[in-house]
């Protein structure tokens, strides 16, 4: 009897070890998230009762400019700034991890300032920057004579792009140096010993050992990426409320905007089950891409 | 380093520990202490009513809480300071979970059938019958649904020209507000002072954005023309000949280069007037109160109030109306009676109505437009009896319901003047474009 007591305990013990967070993700993300796939298939503009509309509201979304405007907002924000964030990181982090390199906490402590500090902070700061006839930015660029009239950087669509993309590099460069720099300092010091014995300068040991043996974790920092990309909200929203004619509206915007702006619910929800379920795919063929590479 | 590490991490698990101990306390008395109050409303003892407000307007009806207080010492009033987007959101949340926070929320009238449609709102048609004349007739509009009303009408917003004298008369233009009123009469009397404005001195005429405009200017320019996004049967009217014709009147202003490019309501916009970039505001009455403390606060005496132009000198109708707000009652509100004798005392009588204006808030409460300080020289429109023209204005504009379909149409409106801008397209293929938007997602003709 004492025996099969033990016995329990001994099995049951994980469940009991991961019951706070399981009964947390049950209540804060499952139960909400099987409602709004619910609300997804009803007309819901806040009031007491939900209609329901069967797959209407997937048929306007499959239908609707505004969704699929979204989505290459994003893609193009993703093209505009991953190369060059993740390029930055890399350098950054090789620079980090050389011996000669003095102050290195202090560095990596300054590059990772920005990721910790109040998203909206940061926004209201760039808001300032970026403004057309005041803002630093403009002001630099034309007494460096680059430019003769302002740029509108909020107020063009393709500005306003690389406004965002702006942002979010200064955000997030320093979160993926610290990334990279986990992944350069694993690497075995005989190798970058052994490129020097062979007469290797520091460019090419980095071009012909990091560079090759970091691609696993740029893989997982593209990956990461992607989904901050599309999932996209307060950086566009406060900086350019997703204009200039929705050429900043993320999913994430378009989302808020049906639902807390024109009271959509029900169809607020559609779009974010679908989003959920794109994003998903996204994922799945990514980590495959991933896996096929080692 | 180690030790220091593990006393810092064991402080901090410590501070969290204590925090949510805190929180926790003091989320369990505030629940205490309204039951409390709930408890003891019966009794006749105190009762607590939580308003949702937005800071300026919990400023006005600060004016006003001594005088309320006094009437109604058993009524405790907590003014609830929300930024006013997390009012609506806030709100919509507490509605559908049938919350009985707040007791009183406040609404402006555009966004007020939107609300009114989530049937959150308690019905206080029998309340406010006696206020049914007394009020400007275009609120009643929006907070109406099926003959029931929703809200008590607070503020209105008349549509004038707010103007600076002193460039003007640098511009050679008239300066006294007799003289500007009868020779701008028209929008295209205000064409033809932009562009003197521009060629003499410069300055800009108004301000707004090609892109990023809030439509302001261009919904005062349709509601005083007595045209809307939708038509007296609900229709889409935004590919009418009309709207495209007022369309293209601001988007001639804006080529022409009569306009500072800025977004309005942003920190440039706000410095921009203190620069002297722009002559003129066409817009509500409340700017009478945003004017001298947060726009200009050193043009004493620089300001002075026309009438706002009309589009043709024949039109019926004078003036436009730009927002105004309104107080309704939680429907699940415990206490909807309090709720209402603080609405009544706030918005119902003369008294507090004339002392809100103080403030800058122009009353819906027609039956105090007979109050001598209508009559008043304001010193910061140098001398001028300003209030009277609000009167004029709001007696002279066209009762129109914003519906509930305003903010997508505003919305909508706004990237069509973007898209217009950008792609250099012609406002009539814009606007047919944006029509069927509209017409689609709203399920409208």
């Amino acid at each position: 009897m004492q025996n099969l007591y033990w016995k329990w305990q001994f099995k049951s013990a994980p469940y009991w070890f991961i019951a706070p967070f399981v009964i947390c993700f049950i209540i804060f993300v499952f139960l909400p998230f099987s409602y709004s796939v619910y609300l997804s298939f009803t007309e819901w503009h806040g009031q007491e009762t939900k209609t329901f509309v069967g797959l209407a509201n997937y048929a306007t979304l499959l239908k609707s400019g505004d969704f699929w405007q979204s989505i290459v907002n994003s893609v193009l924000i993703f093209v505009l700034y991953v190369p060059i964030m993740l390029a930055l990181a890399l350098i950054f982090a090789a620079c980090l991890s050389t011996t000669w390199m003095k102050w290195t906490g202090f560095f990596r402590t300054v590059f990772f300032i920005p990721n910790i500090t109040s998203v909206v902070a940061i926004s209201f700061v760039f808001l300032l920057i970026f403004n057309a006839d005041q803002g630093i930015l403009n002001q630099i660029l034309m007494s460096l004579g680059l430019f003769d009239e302002p740029i509108r950087f909020l107020e063009t669509p393709w500005w306003a792009r690389v406004s965002v993309a702006i942002l979010v590099i200064f955000r997030w460069t320093g979160y993926n140096m610290i990334l990279l720099l986990g992944g350069i300092q694993s690497i075995s010091k005989s190798l970058y010993e052994a490129a020097k014995v062979d007469g290797a300068n520091g460019i090419q040991s980095f071009w012909h050992i990091t560079l090759p043996l970091m691609r696993r974790l740029l893989a997982f920092c593209t990956i990461l990426s992607t989904l901050g990309t599309f999932s996209l909200f307060t950086e566009p929203f406060i900086l350019t409320g997703g204009g200039p004619n929705m050429a900043t509206t993320t999913p994430v915007v378009l989302i808020y905007n049906e639902s807390f702006k024109n009271l959509n619910m029900g169809y607020a929800s559609t779009i974010s089950i679908f989003f959920f379920i794109l994003m998903m795919i996204l994922s799945l063929v990514q980590l495959r891409l991933f896996r096929e590479h080692d | 380093m180690k030790p220091k590490k593990r006393i810092f991490s064991t402080l901090l698990s410590m501070v969290l520990l204590v925090s949510i101990a805190l929180t926790g306390c003091s989320g369990g008395s505030g629940e205490k202490k309204a039951e409390e109050s709930a408890a003891g409303g019966d009794a006749g003892e105190k009762t607590k009513i939580v308003v949702w407000i937005w800071e300026d307007a919990k400023n006005v009806i600060d004016l006003n809480m001594p005088a309320f207080k006094e009437k109604y010492p058993n009524i405790d009033v907590d003014l609830h300071v929300l930024a006013q987007a997390d009012v609506y959101q806030n709100f919509l949340i507490a509605a559908s979970s049938a919350d009985k926070v707040p007791d009183i929320v406040n609404l402006e009238s555009h966004r007020l059938s939107q609300m009114i449609e989530t049937g959150g709102l308690l019905d206080i048609s029998d309340k406010v019958a006696p206020y049914k004349d007394k009020m400007n007739a275009y609120k009643w509009a929006d907070a109406m649904k099926d003959g029931k009303a929703y809200a008590m009408p607070w503020d209105s917003g008349p549509v004038v020209m707010f103007y600076r004298n002193d460039l003007f008369k640098q511009a050679g233009l008239p300066s006294d507000p007799k003289e500007v009123a009868e020779q701008l009469k028209t929008w295209d009397d205000y064409k033809r002072f932009a562009k003197q404005l521009k060629e003499k001195t410069g300055v800009a005429i108004m301000a707004d954005s090609k892109t990023k405009t809030d439509g302001t200017i261009f919904q005062e320019m349709l509601w005083q023309h007595d045209q809307w996004f939708f038509g007296k049967d609900g229709s889409v009217q935004v590919d009418s000949p009309e709207f495209i014709k007022i369309g293209q009147y601001f988007v001639d202003m804006m080529n022409a280069g009569y306009v500072n490019e800025v977004e309005p309501w942003s920190d440039a916009w706000y410095s921009s007037f203190q620069q002297n970039k722009q002559a003129t505001i066409v817009g509500a009455s409340w700017y009478d109160g945003l004017l001298p403390s947060l726009i200009d606060p050193k043009g004493a005496g620089k300001w002075s109030v026309a009438p706002m132009p009309k589009w043709s000198a024949d039109d019926k109708y004078s003036s436009a109306i730009d927002g105004g707000s309104n107080l309704a009652i939680n429907k699940n509100s415990k206490h909807p009676e309090e709720a209402w004798k603080f609405i009544e005392f706030m918005l119902g009588n003369d008294a507090s109505q004339l002392k809100m204006m103080e403030g800058g808030l122009f009353p819906s409460l027609e039956t105090t437009y007979q109050d001598p300080v209508f009559q008043e020289k304001v010193p910061y429109f140098n001398d001028q009896p300003v209030r009277s023209l609000y009167v004029d204005a709001v007696k002279n504009a066209t009762p129109i319901t914003y519906t509930k379909d305003y903010p997508l149409a505003n919305e909508l409106i706004r990237n069509a003047f973007a898209e217009i801008f950008l792609d250099k397209k012609s406002v009539e293929e814009v606007f047919k474009k944006t029509a069927d938007q509209l017409r689609q997602k709203t399920g409208r003709k």
